[in-house]
């Protein structure tokens, strides 16, 4: 990241240069592209690059020129994934049909690197269920006959999961 | 044939076309801003008469010097790590961490003072009637402080929300009770660790539920 670049940028930013901003927003973008690659399902993906430009926009006035921008930039995308993940424990999934057509693999292997890593400090059952549910998109109903819990067990895991990565991550954002 | 632009494009340039200066935030101006709020204030209640009748003689009393500096300190301590934690590359955990440390050695120095007075009578001296209306008190002047900050709050870029939101609540808490110390008619260590915690730990919860909700960003 070209900290000193993106500095003057956005210092040039806050003072109506559209022009430096319009270059600021489109390499901010391709940053936010490679974090939230290995952060979230593929799905969400522009949601959370446009939803974080939106953020950074609206708190452009925020930006110290005297302290260094990746920090400032990193804390804002990092915010909005935590709210992403608090949002994904509200949000209704809908079961997938066989017969939808499957492209490139890549992006989702990347991202379910970092996805696993973070389902790993879950309880195995918690997890599970989080994956069937929320990555594959299985019904509820699906998933607790996949996984033998009961469907009031499957939502509770599922929320009581989802609220325990979002304090994992905020508990790593601290510490970082 | 030129290709569509992907909505993050269109995003951009959106943002870029509309682009405005700003008025760049700073820590040490929303300082300013909540110190003369708080000072005018702490003005206005002493301009209309609630200052305690018997202020000479109370300012003999160590306890008096004790809860006067120790809520300054307190209100000082909390609202600058709120005010950092603006910021959004700034957490305010180790801040808190310190102003928990500062409650602590306060009420640790009262202990200190009031050891030799002995735990007698505690009901009486808790008088809990004057107690609560004390408590209401300090919760109203709470009010000013608690709305200026989550003003700025709102304005700023905080990103650990909770914490963020404990350390308003905490220093507006700790600004009202200060304020309420010059009409307190109490000077017993006992009764004001107990009601004046009560009622900054009201604010400071109150504030610590409502805020995270009116300034999700």
């Amino acid at each position: 990241m070209a900290d000193a670049d993106w500095g003057g940028l956005m210092v040039a930013a806050q003072s109506g240069d559209a022009g430096a901003y319009r270059t600021l927003l489109g390499e901010v973008g391709l940053w936010l592209r490679r974090y939230y690659h290995h952060r979230l399902p593929p799905a969400q993906l522009e949601d959370a690059i446009q939803d974080t430009l939106l953020a950074l926009h609206e708190k452009r006035h925020t930006y110290d020129p005297a302290r260094p921008f990746p920090p400032w930039l990193a804390a804002i995308a990092r915010y909005k994934w935590i709210d992403r993940l608090r949002a994904m424990k509200g949000s209704a999934t809908e079961a997938l049909t066989a017969d939808i057509p499957v492209g490139d693999h890549g992006e989702a292997v990347s991202s379910s690197l970092s996805l696993d890593r973070l389902l790993g400090e879950l309880k195995p059952a918690q997890a599970e269920v989080i994956r069937l549910v929320k990555l594959q998109g299985l019904s509820v109903i699906e998933a607790s006959q996949r996984t033998g819990q009961t469907v009031s067990l499957v939502k509770v895991n599922i929320h009581r999961g989802l609220g325990r990565l979002s304090a994992l991550v905020q508990r790593q954002a601290d510490a970082d | 044939m030129p290709t569509e632009p992907m909505p993050t494009e269109f995003l951009i340039d959106r943002l870029s076309a509309g682009l405005k200066p700003v008025r760049r935030r700073s820590a040490g101006a929303d300082g300013a801003i909540i110190g003369v709020l708080c000072l005018v204030e702490l003005a206005l209640v002493l301009g209309m008469g609630a200052m305690r009748p018997d202020m000479t003689a109370a300012m003999r009393h160590p306890s008096f010097w004790w809860k006067l500096a120790g809520l300054a300190l307190i209100a000082a301590a909390s609202g600058t790590v709120a005010l950092r934690s603006f910021d959004p590359a700034r957490s305010p955990h180790r801040g808190l961490r310190g102003v928990v440390a500062i409650v602590a050695a306060c009420l640790a120095v009262g202990w200190a003072l009031d050891a030799g007075d002995g735990w007698a009578a505690l009901v009486v001296r808790l008088d809990w009637r004057q107690g609560v209306r004390c408590l209401v008190k300090m919760v109203l002047l709470s009010i000013p402080a608690a709305l200026g900050l989550g003003v700025l709050m709102r304005r700023g870029a905080p990103t650990s929300m909770r914490a963020t939101a404990w350390a308003v609540g905490i220093a507006a808490a700790a600004w009202g009770a200060f304020v309420f110390v010059f009409a307190c008619p109490s000077d017993d260590p006992l009764y004001i660790a107990v009601w004046y915690m009560a009622a900054c730990l009201l604010v400071a919860g109150s504030v610590r539920v409502a805020l995270p909700r009116l300034v999700r960003w």
